[in-house]
């Protein structure tokens, strides 16, 4: 349960992320594995399967033909996540 | 009598201008990859898989604006054709004997919700009702089930309450999105909007307490990953509940229907929307999906218990049930 909950911090952000609801349960439709909000792109991205979904106008668009893959800088996993986990 | 004689027109004509297109799939000269067969139905044509999500899709987002406007336009007509009463709640009918008992599609929907059993606290995902049909329905109902219990006062358990709509047309999203807006339930914030495929779910193992699907199974292409992906996501003790257009094998009727679906629906599809080709592939898309025997079949292979099913108007519409123990 640690884990998940842990998750959802990684996808909610006190404002720029998505809604608790949503973190509490999406995850990458190909690996099944957990989110990551990425701030910079507004984007989910799966880094387990090295790819991005958009959100467009508040809906996710996790489509798995539509996932994009990461651009090397991208890659790097919490980088803009840890500073803001606190607020939540 | 004028009915019958009417009926009898559109036979005659219909049989002429109805062409059932069977082409042979374009098979091995292809290197496309597919997945078991290598060609899947789009109405009564036979397309490639790959193709067949981006025609699908076409149709949608036709349909998406004029979709609600064509269901009442065609329930309304039937009520005029066809009803002597309302059947509230629908229930399996026989249509032997004079009066025809159609309920219109609402009924279709109630009967679904309260098959589903929605209480407050619940997790529940509706994949491929991007418009909120059914979604809006579950809230009212767990609204009014918590009310009485807990007589108006907010509880934390109605606040747990949540609805994810999934669907893999954005169009269809962007219409429910805005219907939510206007119920004003995005005050409650009980609502998400998913863009996603119901073969591929973005949600994760064992998150729901209920799953519906109500008109959208039969635009899946792989209609096996569907439902296993449905018993993924479901709890245990969660219930799985489909909707959908099945088949109608009554005497008489049958034939009734048959004109009904191919002559009238695509006409009034062009009179009302302008697509005379999206309602006929709704048309024929329903004759291809499986039948009611079949469908609880393949519900049970994906692991899913007390698989049983329900006619309404004699298999105009079928509603499948299982249960993930």
């Amino acid at each position: 349960r640690t884990m998940r909950r842990t998750t959802a911090l990684l996808l909610r952000h006190g404002g720029g992320g998505i809604p608790q609801a949503l973190a509490d349960v999406l995850v990458c439709p190909l690996s099944k594995k957990p989110l990551r909000y990425c701030e910079a792109s507004g984007s989910l991205v799966s880094d387990a399967v090295g790819m991005s979904f958009p959100i467009v106008d508040g809906i996710p668009c996790l489509l798995p033909k539509d996932g994009k893959l990461l651009e090397d800088h991208q890659r790097e996993s919490g980088h803009e996540t840890s500073s803001r986990d606190s607020s939540d | 009598m004028a009915l019958r004689a009417a009926a009898a027109r559109l036979a005659s004509s219909s049989l002429r201008r109805r062409h059932g297109h069977l082409l042979p799939a374009a098979a091995s000269a292809s290197h496309t990859a597919f997945l078991h067969s290598h060609a899947t139905s789009f109405g009564f044509k036979q397309v490639r898989e790959d193709e067949k999500s981006k025609l699908v899709g076409n149709v949608f987002s036709s349909v998406a604006s004029s979709y609600d406007v064509m269901n009442d336009l065609m329930s309304a007509g039937l009520h005029r054709l066809w009803k002597d009463r309302l059947v509230s709640g629908a229930q399996s009918i026989t249509p032997y004997g004079d009066s025809l008992f159609l309920p219109d599609s609402s009924d279709f929907f109630s009967r679904l919700i309260s098959k589903l059993n929605p209480f407050p606290g619940m997790k529940h995902l509706d994949v491929a009702g991007g418009t909120g049909d059914v979604a809006f329905r579950v809230v009212e109902r767990i609204k009014s089930v918590s009310h009485r219990a807990t007589q108006g006062t907010l509880t934390d358990m109605e606040e747990d309450t949540h609805i994810y709509v999934c669907d893999i047309n954005p169009n269809m999203l962007e219409v429910g999105k805005k219907r939510a807006a206007e119920k004003g339930y995005n005050e409650e914030q009980c609502l998400s909007w998913v863009q996603g495929d119901a073969e591929a779910l973005s949600f994760e193992d064992g998150s729901m307490d209920g799953y519906t699907i109500a008109f959208g199974i039969r635009n899946v292409t792989h209609i096996e990953k569907a439902l296993s992906e449905a018993y993924r996501v479901l709890k245990k003790g969660g219930r799985f509940l489909c909707l959908e257009l099945s088949h109608v094998d009554v005497p008489v009727f049958k034939d009734i229907y048959d004109i009904y679906s191919f002559s009238v629906i695509p006409a009034v599809g062009e009179l009302v929307a302008g697509d005379r080709q999206s309602y006929q592939y709704l048309v024929e898309s329903i004759r291809r999906f499986p039948k009611q025997e079949k469908f609880a079949q393949m519900i049970q292979e994906a692991g899913f218990e007390a698989v049983e099913y329900e006619n309404l108007v004699g298999g105009v519409v079928a509603i499948h049930s299982g249960v993930k123990l």
